[in-house]
């Protein structure tokens, strides 16, 4: 999977850069307008992210230019500027998804994951993983060939967990990809921990395996390994 | 008190203060004319009777003569010469009364050294009237003179303050959000123009500075955005070595928690200062049940798991004409309020009626005084981690769509009301 990432901001984009490529993404940085042009016009990106306010010209530009070559990679804007005019004129020449800076590199990355997902013909109309099926359209989840129900907020924590598998992910990034980053609940931690206390029970329950790890003083960590 | 009324109030003081001395000055001195006057009478009256007395035998009835009293009595003997006025008051017999008399006495000797005594009276009556009369017709006509005065001042002062009032009429609508500058009427009175030309000046550079204060919030706020990115992402790299001690993470998580804090600060800041600036002037008709059901659906595990319950009682509808992000705000902060500042088990009682619509929570009572609830970063001793900024969001919302809000403590709920 190739990745594009057009942001100017280089620690940013280091950073963004490692923590794709820890997700085996093959993930390409440019930092200008002009470098980003070359790139589309050349090169096939399963996904592109593209900051929308880059020294030599907009990114909106820019997704112009890919859906006028008729590129089928999926596209990310992500900006500084929490404009609800650039996230609508944004969605509505092509971008798929829309992120505000300051953001959790998981949350790029199941961003990232997700449109390629829904972006890729034909197959990957489920997420496998061991035990665990889920078929994203309908929100359902398989343990053990066993339905699960789960809440919404459930759902959307073991999305995030299989998106970033094998991550720390520190109590922030989970509240806010759960409650949005305006949330500003007192204990919200208190409820991430019910939350995931849950979320385990019911998938035991159902025979599967504990995958979520508590990391103490950090956050917590779904892991693909079971160390026998 | 209006300025008019202190100015004519005051003129109509100073008016009576002088009618009033004037007429006390007026009387005597109008007396003192009238009396001189009979007085010259009198004398003239003397001069011919002292002369026909030395020019005759036999004294005429000079009563024929002048119409009035007077009493001429001859001796033989000189008499030193004396003369006096006096006011007498004599009884009339036909008249059954006392009447007020002018008297001339004197006593004389003629030139045939014959002594005699004048008693000239003449009724003080009709000089009296005259005087009052006098005094009335001056009076009437100096009030009336002062009366004209006072209303021809109010109405020239009214007119002449009439530029003065526009320019209070036009500051007074004025909002130093809107677009255009303060532009005043033009005057023809020199004060009222130099205080129309200080007053633009003034809100000129006020305007000015208002203009760059909300830039400078705007960009401050959203130049700090990139390096909290910055900050964020180099966490998350961070957080996921492996090689870190359970120490190392606590700190690590320290500076996350803080560093999400300051993230949504920003953001707050920065939605504040973008309402400012009109930045969602984009409004629409929303359906203001279908925001709230959205946002319970959003909040509803996070009640079920604090043990609230929600009860929704809808009357509506309610259309408010409003940007849809600011109103997804709007009662975003209300209900995460309301989950917030609820107790364990409590309820949440959310009323809409087609002209407004209350979210009311159980809770503690506030320590707060309940009109600095608007105001930025006030907090409640129960909630120190939390930001501070929701309600003072939701009051520049509602401000900016000229809705009303109104808060109340009663039977131990909080009553967040707001009303079109």
């Amino acid at each position: 999977m190739k990745i594009l990432l057009i942001e100017d901001e280089r620690e940013l984009s280091q950073s963004i850069v490692q923590y794709l490529t820890g997700e085996n993404y093959l993930c390409e940085a440019v930092y200008t307008y002009e470098e980003a042009v070359e790139k589309i016009n050349l090169y096939l990106y399963d996904c592109i992210v593209v900051d929308i306010n880059l020294p030599d010209g907009s990114g909106l530009s820019i997704i112009r230019e890919l859906k006028s070559n008729k590129a089928e990679a999926g596209i990310i804007i992500i900006s500084a500027k929490n404009s609800l005019d650039d996230k609508i004129s944004g969605l509505n020449i092509g971008a798929d998804d829309y992120l505000t800076k300051p953001f959790h590199l998981p949350e790029l990355n199941a961003r990232v994951r997700s449109v390629i997902r829904r972006r890729s013909f034909g197959g990957a109309k489920e997420i496998n993983f061991n035990e665990l099926r889920i078929v994203p359209d309908n929100m359902e989840v398989h343990v053990c060939d066993q339905m699960l129900t789960l809440t919404r907020k459930e759902y959307d924590l073991l999305m995030f967990f299989l998106a970033n598998k094998d991550r720390v992910l520190t109590k922030e990034t989970i509240a806010e990809h759960l409650w949005g980053d305006e949330m500003d609940l007192a204990n919200s931690f208190d409820f991430i921990y019910t939350h995931i206390k849950n979320l385990r029970r019911k998938i035991m329950d159902k025979g599967g395996e504990d995958y979520i790890r508590t990391i103490y003083g950090a956050g917590y960590k779904f892991v693909s390994k079971i160390p026998a | 008190m209006k300025l008019l009324t202190r100015t004519t109030r005051y003129y109509l003081l100073y008016s009576l203060v002088v009618l009033v001395t004037g007429g006390l000055l007026f009387y005597p001195a109008l007396r003192n004319i009238i009396y001189n006057q009979l007085d010259e009478n009198l004398t003239d009256e003397k001069l011919i009777i002292m002369e026909t007395i030395d020019h005759a035998d036999s004294v005429p009835d000079f009563r024929q003569v002048f119409g009035h009293e007077i009493e001429v009595t001859i001796f033989n003997t000189p008499l030193k010469k004396k003369e006096s006025f006096r006011d007498t008051n004599i009884y009339v017999r036909e008249q059954g009364e006392f009447i007020k008399y002018r008297h001339l006495w004197v006593e004389n000797t003629s030139v045939r050294n014959k002594g005699y005594i004048i008693n000239i009276y003449k009724p003080l009556r009709e000089s009296e009237a005259l005087i009052l009369e006098i005094y009335l017709a001056i009076t009437i006509l100096f009030a009336s003179l002062l009366l004209l005065l006072v209303v021809v001042n109010y109405f020239v002062a009214r007119r002449a303050w009439i530029p003065f009032y526009k320019t209070l009429g036009i500051l007074r609508g004025y909002n130093i959000n809107e677009e255009a500058p303060l532009s005043l009427i033009d005057s023809n009175i020199h004060e009222f123009v130099n205080l129309n030309q200080a007053l633009e000046k003034m809100s000129r550079k006020i305007r000015k500075d208002f203009i760059n204060l909300k830039e400078f919030n705007e960009n401050a706020a959203h130049e700090l955005q990139t390096p909290l990115a910055v900050i964020k992402s180099k966490i998350d790299l961070l957080v996921q070595d492996e090689s870190l001690t359970v120490d190392q993470l606590k700190l690590i998580a320290a500076v996350s928690d803080a560093t999400s804090r300051m993230s949504k600060l920003n953001q707050g800041l920065l939605l504040i200062s973008k309402i400012d600036n009109n930045q969602f002037s984009l409004s629409e008709e929303i359906e203001m049940e279908t925001v709230i059901d959205h946002t319970t659906e959003h909040f509803s595990e996070i009640m079920s798991l604090r043990g609230i319950s929600v009860t929704k009682n809808y009357s509506g509808p309610l259309i408010i004409n409003m940007s849809r992000a600011l109103a997804e705000i709007l009662v975003n902060n209300l209900i995460s309020n309301a989950i917030k500042h609820n107790i364990k088990g409590g309820t949440i009682d959310i009323r809409v009626e087609s002209e407004g619509f209350s979210i009311s929570n159980t809770g503690h009572e506030l320590n707060l005084e309940p009109h600095v609830l608007f105001e930025r970063f006030r907090k409640s001793d129960y909630h120190t981690e939390s930001v501070g900024l929701g309600l003072s969001i939701v009051r520049k919302i509602t401000d900016l769509f000229r809705l009303q809000i109104t808060y109340e403590y009663t039977d131990g709920m909080h009553i967040l009301k707001i009303v079109k």
